[in-house]
């Protein structure tokens, strides 16, 4: 290099402030509903891992009017039933934008309070107004913190701290100020909510919105499906960067106990095979590689074929009953079906389908395909046309599974991918891509779905003829029995044949 | 084939008392009758179309398409019992309006008049009788023009050349009418009203002793059954009609009768010869200078003669190769060429007597 690069160095807070488009808050309206959605998807991370009738309540109301010039000002105020925090955490965890560690491989909504932060920095930004934490742990004493962030220097300044009384429950509330456009965003917003409804159907949602207009959601199951476990890395599934962090914090002496001890299925012999590749002794200490060694450790790890698939346990998948309890619970269809695929793996991350397909009740044709993306519970509600399920969905010939047309019937459909690395295709994280492991699994699902559809209105549409059939055979039975009358002055009784007919509902036409 | 009204009203009450009977007991009821398709009819060129089932059909009470059939059956024999009990008679329009009933709403209420006709053939096939034994009647259509004296239904003598310009309007139910002096040498059927009535208004009735029957197109039942009882009265039947492939059809039907019919006895009348226009006439003979007059077959009758070439009562030779001249020729000769020869009323008349003294000669044997 003959040149030097000089670089500025920020603070991430600095960093998110500069690139806030990324994480969704381009607009006034983008904004608010990001900031609704990322409160309260830090809230049902917390009520999940507590797990007793979890609620989240969201309250939002106008602070200052909008102007000619300027846009309204709103207070938010989250709060949960979660497992609350210690006063010591509250700080680090809301008032500094942090890149998460890497260090653990587990299914989560996204990366632990991050977004939370960065939407109360957004309003921070906007108002110049402190935001305020309010939590406690069971049998505590709940802590009121009033807080603002330094951008700069990406840290926490505390503003006021108040002890309140020992709390019989753990909670959490989240408020804070900014400046957005509600109306705007309210349709986004109460979809946002619905759909999540529909996947959480164990939380209780209630919102109260600026226009003072209550949306409960209210739980339909008292299950709660189970916590995903952690686990090590799959050794397919690190990356350069991550490879080198790990080499560099590990305590393990060799390079054969560094692969064994932070990998899963790598064994001794996997190990040493691995090593063997990269041309690197088993027993080097792993403080010592150079970074052409770090390059080969980690070209031999992608090269090498005979690892085992990757442990799906860490993965945390609704479950087909509880995904249709959520389905019922909101759309209260005639007909619901989820199904849950097996395991899969691509570029060596686990990743589990559950799709479902509803028919009927609350749902109507809307001249689109209706469909309900998810990722890790996460409702996806921009750029659905761009989605692997919506390809899926439109190259499937439906017509085979009595729909005609899924844009003109009341069908919606349901999709849910649960991954430790959920392939988004951009920064934005609104649509899943093309991957041809995940359409797979997701058309072998809907195509399942579509299976029992098709019998379940096969048997409708039999029952709905059979019952018109039957109509129309009194019908007609009744005027042959008085054109009788008029021939041979006497009324033959049809309620035998009639009966019978009753009887074989479910034969077959006799046939001339 | 006669039919009094107490026949008819028992073979209606027996099918009425068979039905109520399976209903009481929870079966499905069940028609069977003899469908008038070409399994059940034979063609014999001496006697035209035979009725012989051979083949039953069945209309089901325990199927949904049939059981309206079925209904209709029944509520149009309820309809007709009461017609001919009351001494009304009812035309094919009339009977179609006897479903646009408030109380067949959702049931028999028929979209059109085909429907309703379809059902009258229907019930000649169940109840094996033609319609006018069960008061439907045709309207009437068709007359006859000449020295004939006959005895109609009320008793009253008429003189066929003397009740109007067209003469006698043959009435729906010809059975009952009897004939009681004859005084033509033949009786020519004539498909247009216009040529026939210039026969008559010429005087050639009188002076040449033959009666004109005026068929209007296709002769209807009546008229042809009037002419089958002319012909069995031993007088002899000509049938002039145009050159065209529907007009081989009303020559045919007069002579041999339709399948739609073929149920119906007595309608043909195989001793009637088929005059002309014949396609000797255009080509070499009576009409041979007037190639000009000839009309262009239009899409619908050249259709009709593809058609014609399977009809089972047009097989034979003469038939066919007079249908094959359409298909080369693409050409028609309508009655009214004779206009085109002559313009003239005077030489009109001798025009009309050359070509019926010569055609009459020459099928019949009947010099005029």
């Amino acid at each position: 290099m003959s040149e030097r690069v000089k670089l500025e160095e920020i603070s991430a807070a600095d960093f998110f402030y500069r690139n806030r488009s990324l994480a969704g808050f381009d607009n006034p309206v983008r904004a608010t509903y990001t900031i609704i959605r990322e409160l309260v998807e830090n809230s049902l991370d917390a009520v999940e891992l507590a797990g007793r009738s979890p609620k989240v309540l969201i309250v939002m109301r106008e602070e200052r009017e909008g102007g000619e010039e300027s846009l309204p000002w709103y207070r938010i105020r989250v709060a949960d039933n979660g497992i609350g925090m210690d006063p010591e955490e509250i700080p680090l965890a809301f008032g500094r934008v942090f890149v998460s560690s890497k260090y653990r491989l587990i299914q989560s909504r996204g990366t632990f309070g991050l977004g939370g932060t960065m939407a109360l920095l957004y309003g921070q930004i906007t108002t110049n107004m402190p935001f305020k934490i309010t939590s406690a742990r069971e049998g505590e004493p709940a802590y009121e913190l009033t807080m603002m962030i330094d951008i700069r220097k990406n840290e926490p300044i505390i503003l006021d701290k108040k002890i309140r009384g020992i709390s019989r429950r753990s909670f959490t509330i989240v408020e804070s100020t900014f400046e957005g456009n509600y109306p705007r965003a309210k349709r986004k917003i109460i979809d946002y909510l619905q759909q999540t409804a529909i996947v959480v159907p164990y939380i209780s949602i209630a919102f109260m919105d600026p226009e003072g207009r209550l949306y409960i959601f209210p739980r339909s199951t008292e299950k709660i499906p189970p916590r995903p476990k952690e686990a090590l890395f799959h050794p397919k599934g690190v990356d350069l960067e991550l490879l080198q962090r790990l080499l560099s914090s590990t305590r393990t002496k060799s390079l054969e106990s560094f692969l064994t001890t932070h990998f899963q299925r790598v064994g001794k012999k996997t190990a040493n095979e691995v090593l063997k590749i990269a041309g690197l002794p088993p027993d080097k200490r792993p403080s010592d590689l150079t970074d052409g060694d770090i390059r080969r450790l980690y070209e031999a790890l992608r090269s090498y074929k005979e690892f085992l698939p990757p442990d799906p346990s860490v993965l945390s998948p609704l479950g087909e009953e509880l995904f249709e309890s959520g389905i019922k619970k909101e759309l209260q269809p005639e007909f619901v079906k989820a199904i849950q695929r097996p395991p899969s793996v691509y570029e060596a991350h686990p990743f589990i389908v559950e799709v479902a397909i509803a028919y009927g009740g609350l749902i109507k044709p809307t001249g689109d395909i209706q469909l309900y993306r998810y990722a890790n519970k996460i409702p996806l509600l921009y750029d659905a046309s761009s989605d692997v399920s919506y390809q899926v969905i439109k190259r499937i010939d439906w017509s085979i599974y009595g729909i005609k047309n899924p844009e003109d019937e009341p069908i919606a459909f349901f999709v849910h991918i649960v991954s430790t690395k959920v392939p988004f295709k951009t920064v934005g994280k609104e649509f899943i891509a093309n991957v041809p492991e995940v359409a797979r699994e997701i058309e072998l699902g809907l195509r399942g779905c579509a299976r029992e559809l098709r019998i379940y209105l096969g048997r409708k549409r039999r029952k709905e003829m059979l019952l018109k059939r039957y109509e129309l055979f009194r019908m007609y039975y009744e005027l042959i029995s008085w054109t009788l009358e008029e021939i041979i002055g006497e009324r033959p009784p049809i309620e035998n044949l009639i009966e019978r007919i009753k009887g074989s509902l479910g034969d077959e036409d006799e046939r001339e | 084939m006669r039919m009094s009204a107490s026949d008819v009203k028992s073979r209606v009450l027996e099918i009425a008392r068979e039905v109520a009977e399976a209903i009481k007991e929870g079966k499905f009821p069940e028609l069977e009758y003899p469908p008038n398709t070409q399994r059940n009819i034979v063609f014999d060129e001496r006697v035209g179309y035979i009725f012989k089932p051979t083949f039953y059909g069945k209309i089901k009470g325990s199927h949904s398409k049939s059981l309206r059939t079925l209904s209709g059956v029944l509520y149009g024999m309820s309809r007709a019992l009461d017609h001919l009990e009351n001494g009304l008679t009812m035309t094919k329009r009339d009977f179609y309006y006897l479903h646009k009933v408030e109380r067949l709403k959702g049931t028999l209420f028929p979209e059109d008049q085909r429907e309703t006709d379809a059902r009258i053939i229907l019930m000649e096939l169940i109840l094996g009788m033609p319609r006018e034994a069960f008061s439907i009647t045709s309207d009437p259509r068709g007359w006859i023009y000449g020295d004939i004296e006959l005895i109609d239904r009320s008793g009253r003598v008429l003189k066929a050349d003397q009740v109007g310009e067209m003469g006698y309007s043959v009435p729906p139910r010809p059975e009952n009418i009897k004939f009681k002096r004859i005084g033509v040498k033949a009786v020519v059927a004539v498909e247009k009203v216009g040529p026939a009535k210039n026969m008559i208004e010429l005087g050639i009735p009188e002076e040449k002793k033959i009666a004109i029957a005026i068929l209007q197109g296709q002769a209807s039942r009546s008229m042809r059954r009037f002419l089958r009882m002319l012909s069995d009265e031993g007088v002899p039947l000509a049938v002039l009609t145009d050159l065209s492939p529907w007009s081989l059809r009303i020559a045919a039907t007069v002579i041999y009768n339709s399948i739609n019919s073929a149920h119906i006895p007595h309608l043909a009348a195989p001793e009637a010869r088929f005059i002309g226009i014949l396609t000797r006439d255009v080509e070499d003979g009576f009409f041979k200078d007037y190639k000009f007059a000839l009309e262009p077959l239009t899409q619908a009758d050249y259709k009709a003669a593809l058609d014609n070439k399977s009809l089972p009562n047009l097989q034979n030779e003469f038939w066919q190769k007079e249908n094959d001249w359409f298909l080369q020729n693409k050409k028609k000769a309508e009655l009214e060429i004779f206009k085109a020869m002559s313009p003239s009323a005077k030489t009109l008349k001798e025009y009309f007597i050359r070509y019926l003294s010569e055609k009459l000669e020459q099928h019949l044997g009947v010099s005029i």
